[in-house]
Formats: structure tokens, sequence, C-alpha cells
């Protein structure tokens, strides 16, 4: 039943599951960030870089920006959907928030990959 | 007869004459606090940048944030984040069909309610 909902047939359905799935992502993500802040209790830049510099932390701080972009992606796109009538002015605001939200993502990388190690 | 009735219905499309049900306030807040999260998006990535890029541009977002300005900024964001998440959650509850009949409907939209203020109550706490 789940799995023909997921097929060509209904592809809507992917984009509701593709919500949900980056919501779970989001809450998993900063569940984890908010323990390590309260465990480490970093006082300053050098604690603060420690807890985001390991390569695992990371790659899931990416996951997270990934995640983020596909919800924010959705949810903007449903409230177009709901507010702007007229279809042209509709699509070159669609076509504005994907490149921002790409650049949003590319940005995000270099931020994490561009740590500094002392 | 009963067409004519029905015809002569009274519309009331005043916003601030319609009140709207808990469930209902809980949902719209939650389509607003996402926009205004999406807006909030590149000041946040900006300040992560910041925060990153070396000691002195980590103290200065520090000493940025010590205004008093910025602290209510970052307060009224939190109430965004805050409300979208938990409301976020009982959305995902009641794709799972957990608490989907309308009396446990409006418990969980009080609890939500509940959770913002407390949270953003302990954020504005903390950073303060």
């Amino acid at each position: 039943m789940l799995i023909e909902l997921l097929t060509k047939k209904y592809p809507g359905m992917r984009l509701w599951l593709a919500q949900r799935l980056s919501a779970v992502a989001m809450a998993a993500y900063l569940l984890g960030l908010a323990l390590m802040l309260l465990m480490q209790q970093p006082a300053g830049y050098e604690d603060w870089l420690e807890l985001m510099s390991p390569w695992w932390w990371r790659l899931f701080t990416l996951l997270f920006f990934v995640s983020l972009v596909m919800h924010a992606w959705l949810g903007v796109r449903d409230v177009f959907k709901d507010y702007i009538f007229n279809l042209k002015l509709r699509a070159v605001m669609q076509i504005v928030v994907d490149v921002l939200l790409i650049v949003y993502l590319i940005w995000s990388g270099v931020i994490l990959w561009s740590i500094q190690f002392s | 007869m009963q067409k004519q009735q029905t015809r002569k219905r009274p519309k009331n499309l005043n916003l601030f004459t319609i009140r709207l049900p808990v469930n209902a306030i809980i949902s719209i807040m939650h389509r607003m606090s996402g926009v205004v999260l999406f807006l909030a998006l590149p000041a946040l990535l900006w300040a992560l940048s910041q925060s990153l890029q070396s000691e002195a541009s980590y103290l200065a977002l520090t000493g940025l944030f010590q205004h008093w300005l910025l602290k209510l900024f970052l307060i009224a964001l939190s109430c965004a984040f805050f409300h979208h998440f938990f409301a976020g959650l009982r959305h995902l509850a009641m794709d799972v069909h957990w608490m989907t009949t309308l009396q446990k409907a409006r418990l969980s939209s009080r609890l939500v309610l509940c959770l913002d203020v407390l949270s953003i109550a302990a954020f504005a706490f903390v950073i303060w």
C-alpha cells in the first residue's frame, strides 16, 4: 500500500513524505545539538570550534542543511500555491526561491568545510 | 424555500470578527512561523559563518548579540522556531494517526501553545 503510493502514479506522495522525513531528520539533529551543547557547555571560540569540527558532525550538519532546504522548498511552494494566483508571477517567485535555497546550501557547505583548525 | 434561505446566508469575511478555533490558530501560526524562518535563513547562515570563521569574528558576533535589540530579535525568532518545531511534531503525530479526534486535537493544540511559551521563556532567560 505504502509502496504503491510512492510510485509515479502519485507524485505528490513522494513530496509529502520528503517533507515529513526532512522534518524528522532536522528534529533529530537539533535534539543532538541541544544534547551536545548541554553536555559540553562550550564557553568560547575554541570550545565551539571543537564541537563543530569533527568530520562526522560536519556531515550531520550538512545533512541538516540538505533537509532544511528540501523542507523549505516544499513549504514555500505550498504557500505560493495558496496565495499567488498569477501563474507567471508564481513561477518567477518560485525560481527566485529555488536559486536562493541552492545558494544557501552551497554556502552552508562552504562554511562547514572552511573551518580552520588551530 | 430551503434554497432561498441558503442564498440569503450572511457572509462574514471580516478578519477582526472571525474567531478561529485553537486548532486553526496553531495551523496558521505554523505556516507564518515557517515563512519567518525561511526569511531569517540568510541572517542565521551569516551568524554561523561568523561564529566559525576566526576568533575575531566570533568575538565580534558575540559582542553584537550583547545588544538588547538583537536579543529581542533572537527571542522573536525563537518564537517562530519553537512554534514551528512543536506544531510540526503535532502534525507528525497526526500523520501516524495519533491524537486525531477533535477533543484530543484541541488538547494537543493547547499543549503546543504551553510548550511554546515555556520554551520561549527558557530561551529568553538563558540569553539575557
